[in-house]
């Protein structure tokens, strides 16, 4: 009895140990294991849901801090601001593990806030019976602006369970076949002599007979297009007006009672990581700024190659983003340290002894897929009766709609510890407020002048050159707190000081008359408060 | 304070005595009233427009005015401001006639600046004299048949209180009550103004000083005059210390952070800028609770076609762009439109000028008239209310006219003359200047013109929003049992039933003409009738699909029919309203 126990207990130990998740998580398994992240280490981590979307979904936020976390500089992750970047969520949550797990002792130094998914209405279609690349909420729109909610949606002619494309044979289609790999459709270049004979349409049907396919389907404003910076007014997906959905004003609610932040990293498909932002002198200076600052460009330089040195990946894809989105929001008009990077991309295939490498992008990713003998990559072309072409031929295939937005669920871990990596060094360098050569000279009998530098020991200064102009990033407080029988004699009891550079000080000279004790203290929430006393 | 309570507790049982007594003064009889014309006599609801209101105030004119109107009124609370007022809205139509709801709908709203008050009254005068004079002046009866009126007195209800209750100038505290900390110090609003001479006004501070910049003047001691380089003083000299106030938070400054400050109207939707762009702006478009009740009701009534804000002050009719970075978003077939109406306002309001923000104010982000023209297509104007010009009705005047109506027109009410004060900082003051009642909000004897003037621009505005009907219906036998039925839409008034901003975003649907109790075969929208030139529509040729219905001009449809003895068209036009003719 006692042995069979025993046994029993070895093999289920045995198989949980051995049990590893294969996929990426719904949103019902990230909460559970957010809620389990809060439980265990209930005095690190707090799980509070922002809001509730249309679709009924909390909009998590996971904050890692000992202690109150505005009292430390803090970084916020945001993760899901594409509803087709599950990697982004995974890879939030493991942080957030992993940060707890093996480095601890940064959160009595720096608070994290953790938005491991914003977009959660349109990353839980990815588990869905129909499956394609969803970005909006589920808030009803009218895309085509016809008048009507939601009237064309796809339609999974094939029955794979997978939105792909739709080819229609037709002698007046602009498209055609890739020389490099036939699989997949371009345009015809007329100009070079080449001819179409495609007509190429998403997967579907045209329910509204409008000419146009599949162009007002469930998905209502994607999160990653509706912030104030370069919004696109009256596009698919925008919203009606910038900062229109609950969750956009959940999160900047939140955000703007959050003077500690200093900087906003954010999965998606802006990447100033692998290769940082560069100045434009025509968008510096103009009145809307369309272009990272000078002192910023320095910035971003610096935290890349750190980013390069840890992360390793190479080719990375030419950064995206188009107005709108979160990362632009959270530099332009929060004035935060601003980092994004989509964490993974396909490898690129250079090429073998049999196979030259493709230059399209697609052609290139189906050269490594096949490679490595990947067959669920590409859903190959075949024939559907389609109602809406009942003479011509239809066929239905193309490029997985997830293949080059993920990698295998196995490489994950891989990269969210690099990614970690990452952040602890970027915690490391964060601005912070020190006194330094602080000296007293007896002027006269009880008349005492005090000198003192304030120093930013931090690699980065206090505040960007973006954050510096903006209301919403406090400037350093310098106080001097002197007793009721203490006189000032010069300097002030508050200074008021804009920014200090990294590695930057700013010199303070006062006259105290009276004898006892003086307290010294300067203060800025995203660099944190340094206080002295000195006995006169 | 404990005085004040005192007063109010007497004041209040005077008001109960008076009330039970037998009143020694009664209401006028209709017999004793004669009718000056344009004006609604001896109306249900009696309003004085010599004086001004509170945001309770106004509230409950606003409640008088719904109830004595029950089939005009419907009154409803669009949100809450900052501090848990209603925002009350009244919708005024003849609900009698058609379905309010798909009327066009004509918005106006005051007081977003909290210190720019008349637009209360002028709103409130409006949804007056449209009840009081529905049925008596046929315009106006025709007008609530047509159209719909959703008119909020005040969008800012908490800090209009703040200005008429708390002592202010004449320009504060133009923000909403949301707290902010304007000197970085992690405190919030710690350091306002003082009324230190509790005049219930913040005027200036000036003290004698051999150094001072100013005299007196020596033939009017209420104005200070600016000492030139060359100019021999031999008189006291006076240096100005700013507004009334004391260093509330010992950081060595006075009145650094009033409150607020934040700006309502760079809180709107339409090309939003942040603060370090366009001071003012708060989080995001529409993160003040009060423009984000005007922006959910609007956004919820796409039948508003015509728009007004009032503000305060210099005699302007403004159109947009706000900023000079948004001059495409204005193309020259709206401009028409707004020119026309913006001239007409020209004449209907002597002093006042038809202006362009952008170039003729200064160039702004995030205004409440660019997101209504630019994010919904509706032509909208704000108007500064009073000018200097309205004192002498001349405006060859100059600055000192405001010296002069002080003193000869309100008979010097409006000012507080210099008084020694002890400051805690700067010693020995005097404080005096005019109060926040003079300069930017009419004077009392003149604000029901005022009144009258912009509620007439409004109507003019309201009169030219679409007004849609069904012109001639041929029908034609094509034989085989087929039919033509050929219909003409007719738009009679000044404003498309959609800008050419809309049309150029789809920002509303189109328009959906459609014929009912035929069999239809085919539809087509008829673009040139002499040469049959025809733009068939195959999908739903029931409901033709039109995406615009012009001001002053006509919209030709036809359908080819099997059957059809009881046809019906219909015109069902978001800004336009629902019409039906019956064939």
């Amino acid at each position: 009895m006692h042995t069979k126990y025993l046994l029993s207990c070895l093999l289920l130990s045995f198989s949980s140990l051995c049990w590893s998740q294969s996929d990426y998580r719904s949103g019902k398994e990230i909460t559970t294991t957010l809620q389990s992240i809060a439980s265990k280490n209930s005095k690190l981590a707090t799980l509070k849901s922002l809001t509730t979307t249309h679709g009924g979904n909390d909009i998590w936020m996971l904050t890692l801090s000992e202690g109150a976390p505005e009292s430390l500089p803090g970084i916020a992750i945001f993760a899901g601001v594409e509803g087709d970047h599950l990697l982004g969520t995974e890879l939030a949550v493991e942080i957030a593990e992993k940060l707890l797990s093996n480095h601890k002792e940064l959160l009595s130094q720096t608070s994290f806030y953790i938005f491991p998914n914003l977009s959660p209405d349109a990353s839980q279609q990815y588990f869905e019976r129909i499956r394609f690349a969803r970005k909006g909420n589920a808030l009803p729109t009218d895309d085509d602006r016809d008048g009507r909610l939601d009237e064309d949606p796809f339609e999974d002619l094939n029955n794979d369970g997978l939105i792909t494309m739709m080819r229609v044979s037709d002698p007046t289609g602009q498209y055609k076949p890739l020389d490099e790999d036939e699989r997949l459709m371009v345009k015809a270049d007329i100009d070079k002599g080449e001819r179409g004979g495609f007509h190429l349409y998403t997967e579907g049907i045209d329910n509204d007979k409008d000419g146009k396919f599949n162009e007002d389907g469930v998905g209502g404003v994607h999160f990653n297009k509706n912030f104030t910076f370069d919004f696109q007014y009256f596009t698919k997906g925008a919203g009606e007006h910038p900062i229109s959905q609950k969750e956009h004003r959940a999160l900047l609610d939140f955000l703007y009672t959050q003077w500690n932040i200093y900087a906003i990293l954010t999965f998606g498909p802006a990447n100033n990581l692998t290769t940082p932002l560069t100045y434009s002198k025509s968008g510096a200076s103009k009145r809307v700024i369309t272009s990272v600052l000078k002192e910023d460009e320095k910035i971003n330089a610096l935290i890349s190659e750190t980013y390069n040195d840890i992360v390793k990946q190479k080719d990375a894809p030419k950064s995206a983003a188009d107005g709108g989105s979160a990362f632009e929001w959270s530099y332009f008009h929060f004035g935060r340290l601003a980092l994004s990077t989509p964490a993974w991309w396909p490898k690129k295939f250079k090429g073998d002894s049999l196979n030259e490498a493709p230059k399209n992008k697609v052609a290139n990713f189906l050269a490594l897929a096949d490679a490595q003998n990947r067959s669920d990559v590409f859903i190959d072309w075949k024939s559907v009766t389609h109602p809406d072409f009942p003479d011509k031929k239809v066929e239905i295939g193309g490029l997985h709609p997830f293949a080059m937005k993920q990698p295998a669920y196995s490489e994950v871990d891989t990269i969210a510890t690099t990614h970690t990596n990452f952040i602890v060094q970027l915690a490391q360098m964060q601005p912070k407020l020190a006194w330094v050569n602080v000296k007293q000279e007896k002027v006269a009998s009880n008349l005492t002048r005090i000198t003192a530098e304030l120093h930013n020991s931090g690699q980065l200064p206090t505040h960007t050159e973006m954050g510096d102009k903006s209301r919403w990033l406090r400037k350093i407080n310098v106080y001097l707190k002197l007793k009721n029988n203490q006189e000032l004699r010069s300097g002030k009891p508050r200074t008021v000081i804009e920014k200090i550079a990294a590695d930057g000080s700013v010199a303070f000279s006062w006259l105290v008359q009276g004898s006892g004790t003086v307290t010294l203290e300067a203060t800025l929430p995203q660099a944190g408060t340094d206080t002295l006393t000195l006995k006169l | 304070m404990k005085n004040t309570i005192q007063l109010h507790i007497c004041l209040l049982i005077f008001g109960v005595l008076f009330t039970i007594g037998v009143s020694p003064v009664r209401a006028q009889a209709a017999d004793e009233i004669f009718q000056a014309a344009g004006t609604p006599s001896n109306p249900k609801v009696k309003i004085a427009f010599n004086q001004y209101y509170t945001a309770e105030g106004l509230a409950a004119l606003g409640k008088k005015i719904a109830e004595a109107h029950p089939n005009l009124v419907k009154r409803m609370s669009i949100g809450k401001s900052t501090q848990g007022r209603d925002i009350w809205l009244l919708a005024i139509t003849d609900y009698k006639t058609g379905d309010p709801e798909r009327k066009p709908g004509f918005y106006l709203d005051g007081n977003i600046h909290s210190n720019e008050i008349q637009g209360g009254e002028i709103s409130t005068y409006t949804a007056w004299y449209l009840t009081e004079s529905f049925g008596k002046i046929p315009y106006v009866t025709q007008m609530l048949k047509d159209r719909i009126f959703y008119i909020v007195a005040t969008i800012n209800p908490d800090a209009r209180n703040n200005y008429m209750k708390e002592p202010n100038t004449g320009s504060s505290p133009r923000a909403g009550m949301i707290a902010l900390d304007d000197d970085s110090d992690g405190l919030f609003d710690e350091d306002g103004y003082d009324d230190l001479d509790g005049d219930g006004s913040i005027t200036e501070m000036r003290r004698k000083s051999p150094s001072g910049n100013y005299i007196i003047d020596p033939k009017d001691p209420r104005k200070m005059i600016r000492i030139g380089p060359d100019d021999v003083v031999t008189s006291q000299r006076y240096e100005r210390l700013g507004r009334e106030g004391i260093d509330n938070d010992g950081d060595g400054r006075i009145n650094e952070d009033t409150p607020g400050y934040y700006d309502p109207n760079r809180d709107w939707g339409w090309k939003w800028q942040p603060d370090y762009v366009q001071r003012g702006a708060y989080k995001y478009p529409f993160s003040a609770p009060e423009t984000r009740a005007v922006a959910d009701f609007v956004k919820a009534h796409p039948n508003i076609a015509g728009a007004q804000s009032f503000h305060n002050s210099g005699g302007m009719i403004l159109r947009g762009p706000g900023a000079e970075e948004d001059k495409a978003t204005y193309n020259r077939a709206d401009v028409a439109i707004y020119d026309a109406i913006g001239k007409k306002g020209e004449e209907l309001l002597p002093g006042y000028d038809y202006l362009t923000v952008y170039k003729d104010l200064y160039s702004v982000f995030g205004g409440e008239l660019d997101w209504f023209y630019g994010g919904r297509g509706i032509y909208t104007f704000t108007n500064e209310i009073f000018t200097g010009f309205a004192y002498y009705k001349d405006d060859k005047r100059g600055r000192d006219q405001i010296y002069d109506a002080a003193k000869d027109l309100m008979l010097g009410d409006g000012f507080t003359p210099y008084t020694s004060y002890n400051h805690p900082t700067y010693g020995d003051v005097e404080i005096g200047g005019f109060k926040k009642n003079v300069g930017r909000a009419t004077p009392g004897f003149m604000l029901e013109e005022e009144a009258h003037r912009n509620m007439v621009f409004v109507f003019y505005h309201a009169f030219h929003m679409p007004h849609l009907s069904i012109g001639d219906v041929q029908v034609k036998s094509l034989g085989g049992g087929l039919k033509e039925v050929t219909a003409t839409v007719v738009n009679d008034r000044l404003i498309p039933t959609h800008a050419s901003q809309d049309l150029k975003y789809n920002i509303e649907r189109p328009d959906y003409i459609s014929l009912s109790g035929a069999n239809v075969i085919a539809g087509m929208i008829v673009e040139d009738a002499d040469f049959n030139v025809t733009q068939e529509q195959t999908s739903t040729p029931e409901t033709l699909r039109v995406a615009n219905i012009p001001g002053n001009d006509t919209v030709m449809v036809r359908w080819i029919v099997k059957g059809g003895n009881n046809m019906t068209i219909t015109v069902d036009s978001a800004k336009g309203g629902l019409v039906q003719k019956k064939i």
